[in-house]
């Protein structure tokens, strides 16, 4: 082609050469890897061979009879419903709290715009230390409240090490609520609160009935954002507990992680990575109907 | 709202009190980057009652800071030195080279999307979003092999490229979102002047939306900063980010925790800085552009 034609092929209308280089980087990045990841959930590596052998539907039937995958599924939903529930909620009481112009008020939201900047790794390392059991400040806090006792090791309890986890995430992504609720509420028009205050409307009654409705799509954005990225949830147990103590913080993502490179079982570990991929899919999609979200 | 007095007042304290709650787990973490083993490992847990040194930072980072104190020899945990100068570089590089690819390639499509008509566009839209959908361990797998056969593995472009990538919704819807605020009429009639779909973009909506690429910018850069799963696959020993690095100083003797704590701090004071640089912005970053403020 020559430069003439090429400059022409430019300045139409057409959308195609805007969007050529995205496409072409989307499908090396999603669509191949798609392709890749179904033909190696067919195959297995054999150690012995050194090579991948076709299995057929072996994994797939494995997959089914796997004890571990269900409770890694079975953590993974209880972590996301836990997280998502606790975080909508706090992230909307520190929002309809903070969302005045009082003193520092300012400044208080750039402090807690800081916790968005923190490696989701760096902050499960912080809360290991955090968390320990002979010198941890937040063992220390719940010894002094009574609520725990000393012997007791939060992250090696299975009772006790997905909150342990849960702490970290919670006290992370609280504040991208707060921030999302926060420039929501700031968006709402002042009438419908007037005219409620002339009815004599209680706060309670004017949350329920005037900002909940009007802040519904505000919501609905954090929870499908926030939900994506917790049902894949891996930088925290990875480093806080690894799965452990036993199988009690095995999250999705991490068990395909751990089969395919610790395990070097390659082709069970994309089967457990596509189930993962499919179920975000459905339910983003799901989610995405239902409350009608847009961009 | 009008409000009594005594409301403000304690409306007041009770944000301060929720965010001090929020904080304190920053400024603990902080003060442990200050410390000598001593005053970590032990209980109660010290909160100011400690001796300042700088050793954990000129370890971390292979350098002298000459203040004086902290002098005597200690041997990390794990043995040896941890000499971390060069793997902030690797985060440094791998962050701001992935916000280039990212940027460039996005401010074309959303200038697009964002401007001209055809069919299938909401569709288009609908599919980029559902890329940030999928899981990073479903793409990491197939990319570790990837990148196998491609010599990718290891290297500076081969954690760019995945980074690049993996901000691009975030980058297209973002950018869009800014491009929508300009007015198309600026774009129509300087199209009827006879000016190129290029040259508009170019000289007048690239201009006109500095700030909020900027503001994208920052944001692929923090998302890229902030990668665990990607750089802890896609890399061995060449380069390690410094979420991955952190994740090394827990070995079978002890956890290195006053490095850990100064690397963790050296992490996060420039991006906290950028951030607050963008800080007006961040909330539609945060959204990928479906919230405006």
């Amino acid at each position: 082609m020559s430069v003439t034609q090429v400059k022409r092929i430019a300045i139409s209308d057409s959308p195609w050469p805007w969007l050529l280089p995205l496409v072409s980087l989307l499908v090396v990045f999603t669509i191949y890897p798609l392709i890749y990841n179904i033909w190696l959930s067919f195959h297995e590596f054999v150690p012995r061979k050194r090579a991948l052998v076709f299995v057929g539907f072996a994994n797939w039937v494995q997959l089914w009879h796997d004890t571990r995958f269900w409770g890694a599924l079975g953590v993974t939903f209880v972590y996301f419903t836990i997280a998502l529930v606790c975080e909508i909620v706090l992230g909307m009481a520190v929002a309809l709290l903070l969302d005045a112009e009082l003193p520092g008020f300012g400044a208080l939201r750039a402090v807690l715009s800081m916790t968005l900047v923190i490696p989701p790794a760096i902050a499960g390392m912080m809360f290991l230390l955090m968390e320990d059991p002979q010198f941890g400040v937040l063992t220390y806090f719940l010894n002094m409240l009574g609520l725990l006792d000393k012997a007791t090791p939060i992250l090696a309890t299975s009772s006790l090490a997905l909150a342990g986890v849960l702490v970290a995430e919670i006290w992370q992504w609280t504040p991208f609520m707060v921030l999302i609720f926060m420039a929501g509420l700031r968006s709402l028009p002042p009438e419908p609160y007037e005219a409620a205050m002339i009815d004599g409307a209680s706060s309670l009654q004017m949350f329920r009935r005037l900002t909940l409705p009007m802040m519904s799509r505000v919501i609905a954005v954090a929870v499908l954002l926030r939900g994506i990225d917790l049902f894949r949830v891996f930088d925290y147990v990875f480093v806080m507990t690894s799965g452990g103590p036993g199988t009690s913080t095995y999250s999705l993502s991490l068990y395909a992680w751990q089969q395919t490179f610790s395990f070097l079982k390659w082709g069970y570990g994309a089967t457990l990575s596509l189930v993962s991929l499919a179920i975000v899919m459905i339910l983003a999609n799901l989610f995405i109907r239902a409350f009608k979200v847009r961009w | 709202m009008p409000q009594s007095k005594s409301m403000r007042i304690f409306r007041t304290l009770a944000g301060w009190l929720v965010v001090a709650f929020f904080f304190f787990p920053i400024f603990f973490w902080t003060s442990v980057a200050f410390r000598d083993a001593k005053d970590i490992f032990s209980w109660p847990p010290k909160f100011f009652e400690f001796e300042p040194t700088v050793r954990n930072f000129e370890q971390v980072f292979g350098i002298s800071l000459g203040f004086g104190f902290g002098t005597q020899e200690t041997v990390n945990p794990g043995g040896g030195n941890f000499y971390m100068a060069p793997r902030l570089w690797d985060s440094i590089v791998v962050a701001s080279m992935s916000t280039v690819l990212a940027i460039m390639v996005a401010t074309l499509a959303a200038y697009c999307l964002s401007r001209m008509q055809f069919r299938g566009r909401h569709e288009f839209v609908n599919w980029v979003l559902s890329t940030r959908m999928m899981p990073p361990v479903a793409v990491a797998i197939p990319m570790f092999f990837i990148f196998k056969q491609l010599n990718l593995l290891d290297t500076y472009l081969g954690l760019i490229l995945v980074h690049g990538l993996m901000n691009l919704p975030l980058a297209v819807l973002l950018l869009k979102s800014f491009f929508d605020d300009i007015p198309a009429e600026i774009d129509e009639s300087a199209l009827l002047d006879g000016a190129s779909r290029w040259t508009i973009f170019k000289r007048i909506v690239l201009p006109m939306a500095k700030g909020g690429i900027a503001a994208s910018a920052v944001l692929c850069f923090i998302f890229s900063w902030t990668e665990f799963l990607f750089a802890l696959t896609l890399t061995q020993t060449g380069i390690k980010t410094v979420p991955v690095v952190s994740s090394t100083f827990v070995t079978s003797i002890g956890t290195a925790w006053g490095n850990m704590a100064a690397l963790g701090a050296a992490a996060i004071v420039p991006a906290f800085i950028v951030v607050l640089l963008v800080q007006r912005h961040l909330v539609r970053g945060l959204t990928m552009g479906s919230l405006k403020q």
